[in-house]
């Protein structure tokens, strides 16, 4: 085998000269050689001496070469028998020769080609890294997602569950191991210099096992160590190790004060292990006393599975839906109407961003083809030019085959240069994005890299870009007789004409659907944009705070002393930020109107404010009144929005009614009159409707550990955040200050996602409007300048110039308007993938479709006119004593 | 080509050639031996240096060989140029090594 190998290699590599002399001689040594090494060391030692043959091989392949040609150039007959590597070589000396001759050709081309190959290496490398490559987790294939959610929502999601369902489905399931678990704990620690202040995920039922994880040092959390009368630890995350304990080894067994709690390290996870999300420092066990552990109506349980051997998806939805039948019957109060979802876990992590990547990695591979089709076009145009040179080499016996593939070689090596330069381009413009925070929002954006696949991706890429605008003119070479090349000279035939028009058609095309989306995206981001957020952003100053004990006087304190700061106008606590998410959700019960035992109440969310949030924040009052400082734990008033009284109080009067939230035996007060309705806040993103919401008086709350500050301010926000960070270090030095910004930022982060995929893909449609518009310039021009002969006749018999401007338009327009109707068929195909991302507009939204024509024709009719303008100063002597 | 120094390689095989006529495996194997394993070609160097070696004239192939030897093989022959050639390079490393000596990099010899 490695013999005959050797013997392939020789013949391919090796010029026939030396092979004529040696190549016998050469294969039979080496089969002595081979037979010795296989005696000494077997199989893998006879591969061994194959693969040290090789740079040998190569270099006699390049050495022997030069000398051949150099004898070759003085010979008289060619040699008709040469091998595949020879004429490949030659093919590519020339092509290098021949690029080189034309240089202003060469870095055009190439320059587009990178900066296309360029953008698409850098959103692959987005996509790659977020959609393609596997979750780093141990045969993550088999690990799902389960969760609960309605039996009406049209597309289930995986929602958290309570902790009494989790072990019911834990003990029932044959299909699956499964774990839970809680992130975004906030913890405090203390015992490395300052407070160190971390986020910490709850780990419930050996769920690190399940993941597969294996730790780094020390040992994994255990379900053992859930048992609520174990030592309290944790497991630290390799980042944080690195960050807070300089990566020192003897952590492992030492004991910090975790939120006032002494808790060992057992152990340092893996880097890049950041489950359930980035960033995430540590994990620990969750230590359910027996109340929560048969909770029902408390939804704060993230599950994951593990499929058992043998054991698809299938198999675990049948059973988990048999599951949640008998659970049904069990608790129906808690479970009616509900149904377990199974999904892939990475579906769940990556779903939600993947038809937004996917259409930008639509657009870059337009853009890609846009380019393509521009070079294509340059390349047939000198092709024509360069028809006397290779009509000429065809009649000195050039074979059609050997000129065709000389034309691919050159475009292949244009297209492999302008890859080389691409990967250099896509990985500034991949740093770019990542510093831009474009992809702040997206999962997984800490494994983002450039790797290898990448480079694999883009290889590939140039290589069928290449082959694919090379074989336009080598397809003409093959169709036409060299003759006409000859007569001819440089004036292109029909044939390039046609197919130059086509390459204009499709790019003109290609540009219009591009255009089209980004202008959906655009016109979807302005309507966003304009969305009524439901509050008064500007100036309003917001930090949050985490109050490790619990002190009554804490807050009231606070909220004066800020009042206090110069500028300060009024000041507030709430538990979560408006437009920052639906927080915290409870069961909504009308007291005077209970439902039926078999039907569960629904959540809403609620948030716990102190009496002037609204004003601070700028929610309007529609009726009834504020909270005031009488609205205590003794008798309860909520508010609520007008989303929850069209929801719940349809054709009513919700004012006086008394509610409570919570489930009957664990309820958060026990009842409430609704005293005020305020207006509607889109805190699920601005691109959803107002979600129902309540709103609980801070004072009948008071345990509420982690919360926000609001603060309505004239002037600018930079001295008051300063003197807020002051008043609340004086309070507690020991308390930490997080999240500093303004509520603009907190409204603009919420359309970040939408902000930057609408930004991409407009520069990605410029610069297709820009190729298009220079492929229908370059193509006019040239018509002219090829033309100039006819058109000067034209002139000569009488035309007036108004009739040859007309003449270059029309063309130049009728090009235009067919690439703008296969490109509104294609739009209106196409779009419709993109209809999760738009708000407010339909994929079909005929105001853009017609906008986006305008600008189009606009943009084609002016690239039309300079050539036209040209055309009618033709003289019409010097045009037709031309050749 | 006497002003340039001799590969390692191209060296040992002349040295190989300067007793006896070998033909490809066997001096690969004679430069294996005499070097302990230090030098080993293989096969694509052999025959590139070969090549280059009866180009320039500092090697031949010997018509006569023994006739129960498989056909295939050539034996190859140190000519006078050749000859010259591998001294020349001996002596230029000889008066390296005096060199080192006189500088004292090598011990000298009693």
């Amino acid at each position: 085998m490695t013999v005959r190998v050797y013997r392939a290699l020789v013949l391919l590599l090796l010029p026939t000269g030396f092979n004529d002399a040696f190549a016998e001689e050469l294969v039979s040594v080496y089969a002595d050689l081979d037979r010795a090494a296989r005696a000494r060391s077997g199989r893998a030692g006879a591969w061994r001496a194959l693969i040290g043959e090789i740079p040998g091989l190569v270099r006699i392949a390049f050495r022997e070469r030069r000398t051949h040609r150099t004898l070759r150039a003085r010979r008289v007959a060619p040699r008709l028998e040469e091998n595949m590597f020879d004429s490949l070589a030659q093919d590519a000396t020339f092509a290098i020769r021949s690029l080189r001759r034309s240089i202003g050709f060469t870095i055009v081309a190439v320059g587009t080609l990178a900066l296309g190959i360029g953008a698409n290496t850098a959103i692959f490398s987005v996509v790659n890294s977020v959609l393609l490559s596997p979750l780093k987790l141990h045969d993550p294939d088999r690990l799902v997602a389960v969760g609960e959610d309605s039996k009406a929502a049209t597309t289930p999601s995986v929602k958290s569950t309570s902790p009494a369902s989790f072990f019911d489905w834990k003990t029932s399931s044959r299909t699956m191991d499964l774990g839970a678990y809680d992130p975004g704990y906030s913890r405090t620690l203390i015992g490395m210099g300052e407070p160190q202040q971390l986020v910490g995920t709850l780990v419930v039922g050996g769920l690190m096992d399940i993941l597969g994880v294996r730790p780094l040092i020390g040992r994994n959390l255990t379900p053992a160590d859930e048992d609520p009368g174990a030592p309290p630890v944790f497991v630290l995350s390799f980042d944080a190790w690195q960050r807070v304990f300089g990566e020192d080894r003897d952590v492992v067994g030492k004991a910090f004060t975790v939120n006032g709690v002494s808790r060992t390290i057992v152990g340092v996870m893996p880097p890049g292990f950041t489950f359930p999300a980035a960033p995430n420092d540590l994990w620990f066990p969750a230590q359910l006393d027996a109340a929560v552990r048969v909770n029902r109506d408390q939804y704060f349980l993230g599950v994951v599975g593990r499929l058992r051997p043998g054991a698809g998806i299938e198999r675990a939805r049948g059973e988990m839906s048999a599951v949640m039948d008998r659970l049904t019957r069990d608790w129906p109060k808690f479970n009616q109407g509900n149904r377990i979802v199974v999904e892939p876990l990475r579906d769940t992590i990556v779903g939600s961003v993947q038809s937004r990547l996917y259409v930008l990695m639509g657009a870059v591979a337009f853009v890609l083809l846009i380019t393509c089709a521009n070079i294509g076009n340059l390349l047939v145009a000198r092709a024509a030019a360069r028809r006397r040179e290779i009509a000429v080499r065809r009649a000195l016996g050039a074979g059609t085959g050997r000129i065709a593939r000389q034309l691919i070689t050159e475009s292949v090596i244009l297209a492999v240069i302008g890859g080389v330069a691409g990967v250099a381009i896509g990985k500034s413009f991949l740093k770019l994005l990542l510093a831009g925070q474009v992809t702040t929002n997206l999962p997984r954006v800490e494994e983002i890299s450039l790797d290898s696949r990448v480079l694999v991706f883009t290889l590939g890429v140039s290589l069928v870009v290449g082959l694919l605008f090379g074989c336009m003119p080598a397809w003409h070479l093959t169709r036409e007789r060299f003759t006409d090349g000859l007569r001819e000279g440089a004036r292109g035939s029909a044939r390039q004409q046609w197919t130059r028009n086509a390459l204009v058609v499709v790019e003109v095309a290609l540009a219009m659907i591009l255009l089209t989306g980004a202008g959906l995206l655009l016109r979807s981001f302005a309507l966003m944009a304009r969305v009524d957020t439901g509050v008064k952003p500007d100036q309003v100053a917001t930090l949050s705070i985490l109050r490790r004990k619990p002190d009554p006087n804490f807050v009231p304190t606070l909220l004066e002393r800020l009042r206090g700061i110069p500028g300060v106008q009024s000041v507030a606590i709430t538990s979560m930020l408006p437009i920052s998410g639906r927080g915290i959700g409870a069961w909504f019960n009308r007291i005077d109107r209970p439902l039926p035992d078999n039907v569960q109440p629904s959540g809403e969310g609620y948030r716990v404010v102190t009496p002037e949030y609204f004003t601070t924040v700028g929610i309007p009052l529609k009726t009834g009144r504020m909270f005031d400082a009488n609205d205590r734990r003794e008798v309860p008033a909520i508010i609520v929005n007008e989303a929850l009284v069209k929801k719940y109080y349809p054709n009513e009067n919700p004012l006086g009614k008394p509610v409570y939230l919570g489930a009957p035996d664990n309820r958060l007060f026990d009842s409430a009159p609704i005293v005020g309705v305020v207006g509607d806040t889109r805190d699920a993103g601005l691109g959803s409707d107002p979600l129902p919401t309540v709103y609980i008086p801070f004072a009948v709350m008071r345990s509420w550990p982690f919360y926000s500050v609001v603060i309505r301010h004239s002037g600018s926000s930079a001295p008051i955040i300063a003197s807020a960070r002051g008043v609340v270090r004086d309070i507690d030095a020991t308390v930490p200050i997080m999240n500093v910004q303004t509520l603009a930022d907190v409204v603009s982060n919420a359309t970040a996602a939408a902000r930057w995929s609408t930004t991409l893909l407009g520069v990605f449609a410029g610069v297709a409007l820009m190729t298009a518009v220079l492929g229908v310039f370059g193509l006019l021009s040239y018509m002219v300048t090829q033309g100039a002969r006819e058109l000067g006749i034209r002139i000569a018999l009488g035309a007036s110039s108004g009739g040859v401007q007309r003449l270059v338009l029309s063309r130049g327009l009728g090009l235009v308007g067919a690439g703008l109707a296969l490109g509104l068929a294609g739009a209106l195909i196409l779009t419709r993938f993109m209809q999760s991302l738009l708000y407010g507009v339909t994929p079909t939204d005929p105001a853009t479709f017609v906008g986006v024509s305008a600008v189009l024709v606009l943009a084609a009719a002016a690239a039309s006119f300079i050539p036209a303008r040209r055309a009618t100063r033709i003289d019409p002597i010097t045009a037709l004593r031309v050749e | 080509m006497t002003d340039r120094s001799l590969s390692t390689q191209v060296f040992q095989i002349l040295l190989s050639l300067a007793d006896q006529d070998l033909h490809g495996y066997a001096i690969i194997q004679d430069v294996a031996e005499r070097t302990d394993g230090e030098v080993r070609l293989t096969a694509s160097t052999l025959y590139a240096a070969v090549k280059r070696l009866l180009d320039q004239g500092l090697i031949d192939e010997v018509s006569s060989r023994a006739r129960d030897d498989d056909p295939r093989r050539r034996y190859y022959h140190l000519t006078p140029a050749g000859r010259k050639t591998a001294r020349d390079e001996a002596l230029r490393l000889e008066r390296l090594a005096a060199m080192a000596r006189a500088k004292r990099l090598l011990p000298s010899p009693r």
